[in-house]
């Protein structure tokens, strides 16, 4: 039987400062663990790896093993092995970018590029600067350095490189450590950054001598428009991330990190403290994986599969959600996002979502400052259709019960603006 | 050993986290203390555990919602098991702004002049429109506007112009049923505690809040260096005097038993003004009635076995 009984933390107190700021939010958790059998999640961004076929897995993975299991299972080079690496430079070609392997470091997926490349740049108080909001999970990497962490507003069109502008003139040339950014089909908020705007970035990035970072999980998931160039396919100086995790699975951790070579060499340092070396299984497994043509119909599977989900819920949003709610349009990836009117607090609407079978991630867990109270990030990416449709029937539910009060307000005229009221899209 | 006491922490309200530091110190002291002490929260299993464990009695180190309005102290009754605190009829009393200050003006104990809103009027009397009344009804601007049922100052917001009040309204009525707006006092702002004793209320050096954003939030409790304080207030003796009488006034106006704390501001002239009551102080290291009692030589262990002797020894 379960107990209502606390267990405290006996070792509080003896952590390092660092950890303060990187600690889970009490409520989120508590709500992560009130489930019920026919929950809809929109908060996890997780790849439908069932599309993946088993056999072709088991293939790879067998491979692996009988033909070069002795290196398989051996310690491997803290760069990455030759093989998987070239597959990097094969994959970065076909986005216009030109490699060698020596240009490649493989990691244990992103997030440990995010995390080594926040160790090799961040002392404590260094400014950096970041699209808000931005990937939880690069904050989470980055505050354990403790940064003073700058964000720049999206729009449609992503960073607004104007206001990155006002924000470099005031910090000055090298007045951050890096720009970090997810040009495409950011997380969390769906858009992807104009290739005008690209140009722009690049220039104030040169200008005011600040390394960019290029985090593009998602560049290969996209369902329709033009093709549109990593920056790094712009410029050589670019630190682009990249990971596996999305064509293919994250269960396999393997991400790549390519630099300047100066960069890169003090990169490998923090990787050799941090882990050696990669899974040399993994990666053998994965050069198996991507020789021959096979991924590629799985991938266009996998596209195809978060086309239909982010149709299904962009029609949902379309039918059922208030007038006051505005949201993003995502060409690709895997998150919708919503905002609403600003005195809406959706972290504190969550736990009635929960009540009513659905889950999201509230906004502010995408700011450093505790904006965001009021928006909301929707993965479609893990639901299938009919399902995304129920989940977000089930929502608007819970979003037009807190909406009576604002209209009550609308209606006698006493809000400033109408706040968005009619706007789609 | 001596006694199991349970210590209720946690819960579902949003003041889930201050609440888990509050009672993870209250803990430390009472096993410093030699108690038997039971941590637990508030989840579906607390009344099982409860029946199950048969503490002595419970420490109740929960804020907000549910701890401090009187549902849990309900419940307890109901189970028979002695807690700390206020009972049940005091804390709902004390949870209501709104009521607890219509009870204030009913007895003469100042307090600023206010208008309640509940969500209904707007959503069905259209109470919007009527907003523009506000200001005059309550002597003019600024004004605070805060939820009617809520600690820790949440949803709480200044407003200077009157073009800012319906998003302040409805911020505030994101956190409950109702809100009030009250007038600001420009001032001194004091934390007042009280603590009951063999020979009735003792009333704490009264602890003067300064906080560096000018409003006393829920940042400014809980981040440290975001508030000043001065224990005790930089009052003059007299006034010391007059406002202690009238937190021991207050806490037996209400019929609070073992502690509360007072909230209160003194204004131009001197002229005392209470703004609400707390029926479960906060007992993390900024809190103020840990602060209080420090400066008369209470430290935390012998003030929270004092609260919880008083619910043992049945002291009322």
């Amino acid at each position: 039987m379960g107990t209502a009984r606390v267990v405290f933390d006996k070792w509080s107190g003896r952590y390092a400062a660092r950890m303060a700021d990187v600690r889970s939010s009490a409520v989120r958790d508590l709500f992560a663990a009130a489930t019920r059998p026919d929950m809809i999640s929109f908060s996890g961004g997780m790849p439908e790896v069932s599309r993946v076929p088993l056999d072709d897995v088991v293939g790879a993975a067998t491979a692996a093993i009988r033909e070069s299991g002795a290196e398989a299972l051996q310690y491997g080079s803290s760069e990455g092995r030759v093989g998987v690496r070239r597959i990097v430079t094969e994959l970065m070609a076909e986005v216009g970018v030109r490699l060698k392997p020596d240009d490649v470091v493989v990691t244990a997926g992103a997030q440990q590029a995010l995390d080594l490349l926040a160790k090799i740049f961040i002392d404590p108080g260094d400014t950096i600067i970041c699209e808000g909001p931005t990937y939880l999970g690069a904050l989470q990497a980055f505050s354990a350095y403790q940064p003073n962490v700058v964000c720049v507003p999206m729009d449609e069109q992503g960073m607004r490189t104007d206001l990155l502008a006002e924000t470099l003139e005031r910090l000055g040339p090298r007045g951050a450590k890096f720009i970090y950014t997810i040009p495409t089909f950011q997380n969390p908020g769906g858009v992807t950054l104009s290739p005008a705007r690209r140009r722009e970035l690049l220039d104030l990035a040169r200008t005011y001598d600040i390394p960019v970072i290029e985090d593009d999980p998602y560049g290969r998931l996209r369902f329709e428009g033009g093709h549109c160039l990593p920056l790094r396919a712009l410029d050589d100086e670019v630190i682009y991330v990249g990971t596996f995790s999305k064509i293919f699975a994250p269960g396999l951790r393997l991400g790549w990190v390519t630099a300047p070579h100066p960069i890169l060499a003090k990169f490998v340092l923090a990787k050799q403290a941090a882990d050696l070396c990669g899974s040399a299984y993994a990666q053998t497994a994965a050069e198996r994986y991507f020789t021959g043509t096979r991924w590629r119909r799985t991938l266009q599977v996998l596209t195809r599969t978060y086309a239909e989900r982010r149709d299904a819920m962009l029609r949902a949003l379309d039918e059922h959600f208030p007038a006051e709610a505005r949201w993003t349009a995502p060409e690709g990836g895997f998150f919708v996002w919503v905002e609403m009117p600003s005195f809406l607090d959706l972290k504190s609407i969550l736990a009635e979502a929960v009540e009513n079978g659905v889950t999201y991630v509230p906004g502010d867990a995408f700011f450093p400052d505790g904006r965001g109270r009021n928006c909301m990030r929707l993965a479609f990416c893990f639901a299938e259709p009919d399902a995304i449709t129920e989940g977000v029937r089930r929502l608007a539910e819970v979003l037009e019960d807190r909406l009576e009060l604002y209209r009550a307000f609308a209606a006698a005229g006493v809000l400033g603006t109408p706040d968005g009221a009619g706007e789609r899209g | 050993m001596k006694e199991k006491i349970a210590v209720l922490m946690g819960g579902r309200s949003l003041e889930r986290e201050v609440s888990l530091v509050s009672g993870e110190r209250v803990c430390d002291a009472l096993t410093e203390r030699g108690y038997k002490v039971l941590p637990l929260d508030v989840t579906p299993e607390l009344v099982a555990t409860l029946r199950a464990e048969r503490p002595d009695a419970v420490y109740i180190a929960l804020h907000g919602k549910h701890g401090e309005d009187g549902t849990v102290q309900e419940l307890l009754e109901f189970l028979g098991i002695p807690y700390t605190g206020p009972g049940v009829a005091a804390s709902a009393l004390a949870w209501n702004k709104a009521v607890s200050k219509r009870l204030f003006v009913r007895e003469g104990v100042g307090t600023p002049a206010w208008v309640t809103f509940t969500a209904d009027a707007f959503k069905q009397a259209g109470a919007a429109t009527a907003l523009d009344l506000v200001p005059d009804a309550v002597g003019g601007l600024p004004v605070v506007v805060k939820p009617a049922e809520q600690g820790s100052a949440l949803g709480l917001t200044k407003v200077s112009d009157a073009d800012a009040l319906p998003e302040a309204l409805l911020g505030a009525l994101s956190y409950g049923d109702a809100a009030i707006v009250e007038r600001w006092i420009d001032g001194t702002e004091l934390a007042v505690s009280v603590l009951d004793g063999p020979d009735g209320p003792r009333v704490l050096p009264p602890v003067e809040m300064v906080p560096k954003s000018g409003l006393f939030d829920f940042n400014a409790m809980y981040t440290p260096g975001e508030t000043d304080y001065y224990v005790p207030a930089r009052l003059e003796a007299d006034k010391e005097a007059e406002v202690v009488a009238l937190a021991a006034r207050v806490h037996e106006l209400l019929g609070c038993r073992h502690v509360s704390r007072v909230d209160m501001v003194v204004g131009e002239g001197g002229v005392p003004y209470v703004l609400e009551v707390n029926t479960s102080p906060g007992m993390t290291e900024t809190s103020l009635l840990p602060m209080a009692a420090a400066a008369v030589g209470i430290d935390f262990q012998e003030l929270v076995e004092h609260l919880v002797r008083s619910a043992l020894d049945g002291n009322t």
